[in-house]
């Protein structure tokens, strides 16, 4: 929005009704786009609104606002993680799976074996980008879909990490880590979790809207086949949103741990959801091709705050899954409402079975 | 004698039966008519699973919900039963038009917003089970009737009673691929969704039947299940997501679509349910029994993508699964 005034400044003479013209054109682009965004913001002002009328202060109260940015914090980094891997026309079912066995090194590394923190942190990162790298080579050797390499990979993954550590807790007591996940940022409800939310999405955008990786990465999910006929090493692209991907399981991991402490193997276990819902509903085309950054920030602040929201007006906790289920299929189909207003006359050929392939 | 060589789950039980043999003989524990019924009892409730997955994989599609689907079913027909004393043969009724309203719900959202199965059943299993917590306060119904734990943990010898309703299912898919018009269909579409439409084939009938075909033998498997566990929590159907397509993928089914190998399911299930059985005889962790799962699906996936390969060379060439149906038709 910001670039669309400049161009109307910079306009003068007879120049300023064309940059005006541009710059509204600009804007009505950007801002349909972002409808999401938008759509997001009234939502989250409007579940924050409804949950203080009904619940009373409490929902906005310090306390509770902190524990909200605590999990949207998470949950949104999991979302980039899963939309890295959406915006190439894959999934990352197994982002739970690298999380046990994440949070299990990162356990062992700092109770058992006194690693410092610096190393376990790194080695954590490490091994959730090798484990993700893994997959990747794995569906581009064999062909298959990353549906099915990921959801086998989370069953290994899975059961390697209760196998390894036979399901023993992990008391972390890093003070440093302490202060990460249950520390403050300038105000008592800012947790310094959401600034690293924060950063890893501003990495994001640089890597999707300014570097030809991210480039190249939307280019792949949008047609693989033109983006191989058009000289893209598809396997490399591919290659980096995993091994991105992983990164942010990784990340994702020191984060839960940093809250949670009295950490486990069984971490990571409902984390398919959170991912998806923080993606799609933050405006992730499910073909790929597509990113919204901001809106993935957004749709984890709201699902976080809807949960916590919902416990604050005593909706008894064996209730609350199914607004999950249900948020979900309301995001899936306004989205999918919202692409065919965008463009009801788009009529697209019928797909060749086979043309998007990696091993053709 | 031919088909038994090139079906691609030949070779599979034929090593599982030797492995099976030598196990008898290597072991006191594994021969035994208790542990052969055990072995039978898995069997029967991972194909009744497997075919509900299978017949939406047929249609190229997928279900996250069967694990939803049957939690909910379970306390549907624990609760009419317990708490609303309901007869248990109504109950049961009940139970698996549940199952199937909720697969019809599914098929309908899929065929008319034209979407993928994946991200639809993703949300509505999640609601599923969302009810089932919620309606139970997360309390199981211990009461079970004792026509239903007779059928689940009763036996002759090493007959489980659970191989009855699963082989009857086993065929009666299996006949209806072959033999019934929607069967037909349903592969057609599977196979060639643009080519079953210019043949003139209900696209959307057929995905809404598969995905309803779905959720009443999820139902089933609940059913079946109940019995097996004597007590109907909402819990039933958590750790089927994974089951749910190693079953299917292990027994030849393609991912792509318009095959539907009925018996392949089963023979994967006898499989995947001996695997099971001699990790936990020869003491080896459940964790590692997950494990051993996911390797296999990888495996037979792959196998079946070399076999495949011979025959039909373009059908299974890497494409991506379609996850957001929007673009087609």
């Amino acid at each position: 929005v910001r670039r669309a005034f400049h161009a109307g400044d910079a306009g003068s003479g007879l120049g300023v009704g064309r940059a005006i013209g541009v710059s509204l054109g600009r804007l009505s682009k950007l801002l349909g786009s972002h409808t999401s965004v938008l759509g997001l913001v009234l939502l989250i002002a409007l579940t924050w609104t409804g949950f203080t009328t009904i619940g009373g202060s409490g929902f906005l109260g310090s306390f509770n606002l902190y524990s909200v940015g605590q999990l949207a914090a998470r949950d949104a980094v999991l979302g980039m993680a899963q939309a890295l891997l959406i915006v190439v026309a894959r999934m990352n079912l197994a982002a739970g799976g690298i999380g046990a066995m994440c949070t299990s090194l990162l356990g062992y590394l700092l109770v058992v074996a006194h690693a410092p923190l610096w190393l376990a942190l790194v080695l954590v990162c490490v091994v959730g980008v090798l484990a993700a790298l893994l997959m990747g080579f794995a569906e581009l050797a064999t062909g298959l879909s990353s549906f099915i390499v990921t959801l086998a990979f989370l069953s290994v993954y899975d059961g390697g990490a209760l196998l390894a550590t036979g399901g023993r807790q992990f008391q972390i007591t890093s003070p440093a880590m302490q202060t990460l996940g249950n520390g403050t940022l300038l105000f008592p409800a800012i947790c310094p979790l959401m600034a690293v939310a924060v950063v890893c999405g501003v990495l994001c955008w640089l890597l999707y809207f300014r570097n030809s990786l991210g480039w190249k990465m939307l280019a792949v999910g949008a047609n693989e086949r033109a983006a191989r006929a058009s000289g893209l090493n598809v396997a490399g692209v591919v290659l980096a949103a995993y091994a991105l991907s992983g990164l942010l399981c990784g990340v994702a991991t020191v984060m839960n741990a940093s809250y949670e402490l009295n950490v486990n193997a069984g971490f990571g276990a409902d984390w398919l959801l959170p991912s998806f819902i923080a993606a799609v509903l933050g405006g992730v085309a499910l073909t790929g091709g597509e990113i919204s950054v901001a809106g993935i920030l957004l749709a984890a602040l709201f699902y976080d705050s809807l949960q916590s929201g919902l416990t604050i007006i005593d909706v008894p906790s064996y209730w609350i899954e199914l607004p999950q289920g249900l948020v979900l299929l309301a995001a899936v189909l306004l989205d999918q409402a919202r692409r065919r207003r965008a463009r009801p006359l788009a009529l697209t050929p019928p797909a060749e079975p086979g043309t998007a392939g990696l091993s053709s | 004698m031919k088909w038994l060589f090139s079906t691609q789950w030949a070779p599979l039980l034929a090593a599982t039966a030797v492995a099976g043999i030598v196990l008898g003989f290597a072991t006191k524990q594994f021969g035994t008519a208790f542990n052969v019924y055990t072995i039978l009892q898995t069997t029967a409730i991972y194909a009744a699973i497997g075919l509900s997955q299978m017949v939406v994989l047929a249609v190229a599609d997928m279900s996250l919900a069967v694990g939803g689907i049957a939690g909910l079913v379970t306390i549907a027909v624990g609760g009419l039963y317990g708490a609303q004393h309901w007869s248990i043969g109504a109950a049961i009724v009940a139970g698996l038009m549940l199952g199937l309203v909720c697969g019809l719900v599914n098929g309908l959202i899929i065929a008319e917003v034209d979407l993928s199965g994946f991200i639809v059943t993703l949300a509505t299993g999640t609601a599923f089970t969302g009810i089932a917590y919620g309606v139970t306060s997360s309390i199981p119904y211990s009461s079970i009737p004792s026509v239903l734990v007779s059928l689940g943990q009763g036996r002759a010898s090493f007959f489980s009673y659970l191989m009855v309703p699963a082989i009857a299912m086993t065929v009666a898919v299996g006949a209806g691929f072959r033999w019934l018009p929607i069967g037909r269909s349903i592969l057609a579409v599977g196979g060639n969704r643009e080519a079953a439409l210019l043949a003139g084939i209900p696209y959307k009938r057929a995905m809404v039947v598969a995905h309803a075909l779905s959720g009443l033998l999820a139902a089933i498997a609940a059913v079946m299940y109940i019995g097996v566990l004597e007590s109907a929590t909402p819990a039933t159907g958590s750790e089927w997501l994974i089951i749910s397509f190693a079953v299917p993928i292990i027994g030849g089914t393609a991912l792509v679509g318009g095959d539907a190998p009925a018996a392949g399911c089963f023979v994967a299930a006898m499989v995947l349910a001996a695997i099971n059985d001699v990790l936990i005889v020869l003491n080896v962790n459940t964790e590692a029994v997950q494990m051993a799962e996911g390797l296999l699906i990888f495996a037979a996936v792959i196998s079946g993508k070399l076999v495949r390969s011979v025959g039909r060379p373009s059908l299974i060439s890497g494409k991506p699964l379609h996850i957001a149906g929007g673009e087609g038709a």
